[in-house]
């Protein structure tokens, strides 16, 4: 644990699962991060182009097929490379998610890879977090994972995502409800 | 040697006050003994001659001057021819430089002898031994310090210390000159580390501003849930955890 978590209602909530905000804050910021990683890779490819043929140094037009699925790509390959390494992307990481599979555990990689594709192919399955009573998204319940509130660092041996919210009362739960 | 052997003749040695030294055999040396009783007699009879005229001149003073008088006149009288005719005058003085002379032989006997004695003393007296036996704590334990240390007046000495002067004869200028302020600068920086200062309450800051976004994201949840809910004329709670629990339900 990299630092004492300073709010009690964060401490008491570790390890619930995340509700709708934190979860599309934490997407919004993960589509950030991938449309730079694709504008990253056109660059690079620029560049390359550049070195190969000589001036002038410009951004590749791709054909609008090669640059969607080229992004779509890009997309799936970073989450879940992200939710199967450490259980979470940059945009969860700032949000304080993880994303874990129903026993808490971390994702394999080809469930993250599942996880991955079903969100870029089908990102409307978030909003299912609002009527859940688990708050789980479509692709949650198709790959049988779950994303919860876990602010603290955690080696790669520790398989569980510990906090506060391991041994909870019921008046704690309550404050979702 | 000199002074051991003017000791040696000046100072009696305890043997010799003992009386007549035994002959080995166990008998007296006649020839000693009489001399001595001859000497001893004669020391007698002087002492006891002065007593009897100092008794005599004690009681019969004044008729004896009455009488000495006109003997006195008859005898200065006679006197006079005499250092007229027999040049007394002559005979006087030679007996006064002999007598100068002998006075002087005595300050320089006795002048020698003192040198001698304090040599001799000075020989004897082992001066380690004697620092010995003082006793320097028995000394020191009837000092006190503090009753010293109160009867310095130091309000008085500071008084008398003129700062004003002192500061004035300070080269401020001079000594300023001679720090070298930019190696100092230097020096304190790198002991400072500002970096570290910089990163840590930078880094702290992120946090914070990281944890606030997380808990108000948290709120914003645990509003929308309810909302959705109320719409939903949903009752009962959700079941949101915490997850390894959740797993038998």
């Amino acid at each position: 644990m990299t630092r004492a978590i300073r709010y009690a209602q964060a401490r008491a909530l570790q390890g619930h699962r995340a509700g709708f905000a934190s979860r599309v804050v934490a997407d919004l910021v993960d589509l950030g991060v991938a449309w730079l990683l694709g504008l990253s890779a056109l660059l690079a490819a620029g560049v390359v182009r550049y070195l190969l043929t000589g001036p002038p140094l410009r951004l590749p037009v791709v054909p609008n097929r090669l640059g969607v699925v080229g992004g779509a790509g890009i997309a799936v390959a970073y989450l879940a490379l992200c939710w199967a390494a450490t259980g979470r992307s940059a945009g969860k990481q700032l949000a304080g998610l993880r994303v874990v599979d129903r026993a808490g555990r971390r994702l394999t990689l080809w469930r993250s890879f599942t996880r991955a594709v079903l969100y870029v192919l089908f990102p409307a399955g978030l909003l299912w977090v609002l009527a859940s009573r688990r708050n789980a998204s479509v692709q949650d319940l198709v790959v049988g994972t779950a994303v919860v509130y876990d602010w603290a660092y955690h080696p790669a041996d520790e398989a569980l995502p510990t906090g506060d919210g391991r041994s909870p009362g019921p008046a704690r739960s309550s404050k979702h409800a | 040697m000199v002074a051991q052997d003017s000791e040696r003749a000046l100072v009696p040695v305890a043997s010799e006050l003992a009386g007549p030294r035994p002959v080995p055999d166990g008998g007296v040396d006649v020839a000693r003994l009489l001399v001595g009783a001859a000497f001893g007699l004669a020391v007698e009879a002087q002492r006891r001659s002065l007593d009897a005229a100092g008794a005599v001149v004690g009681r019969l003073g004044w008729p004896l001057g009455v009488l000495a008088r006109p003997a006195g006149a008859v005898a200065r009288g006679s006197v006079a021819v005499a250092r007229h005719h027999l040049d007394l005058d002559r005979w006087a003085a030679r007996g006064l430089a002999q007598q100068r002379r002998a006075q002087e032989m005595a300050v320089g006997a006795v002048r020698a002898l003192i040198a001698a004695l304090v040599v001799a003393v000075l020989d004897q007296v082992d001066l380690d031994q004697v620092v010995a036996r003082v006793d320097l704590d028995r000394m020191l334990d009837r000092v006190d310090p503090n009753q010293i240390a109160a009867r310095i007046d130091l309000d008085a000495i500071a008084r008398r210390i003129d700062l004003e002067a002192i500061v004035g004869r300070v080269d401020l200028d001079a000594v300023v000159a001679r720090i070298d302020l930019p190696r100092l600068t230097e020096e304190v920086i790198d002991e400072v580390d500002l970096g570290e200062i910089i990163r840590e309450s930078s880094s702290t800051m992120a946090s914070e501003t990281v944890d606030a976004l997380r808990v108000q994201g948290m709120r914003v949840d645990g509003l929308v849930s309810r909302l959705v809910d109320r719409v939903l004329l949903r009752q009962g709670q959700r079941q949101l955890g915490p997850l390894p629990e959740e797993l038998g339900s």
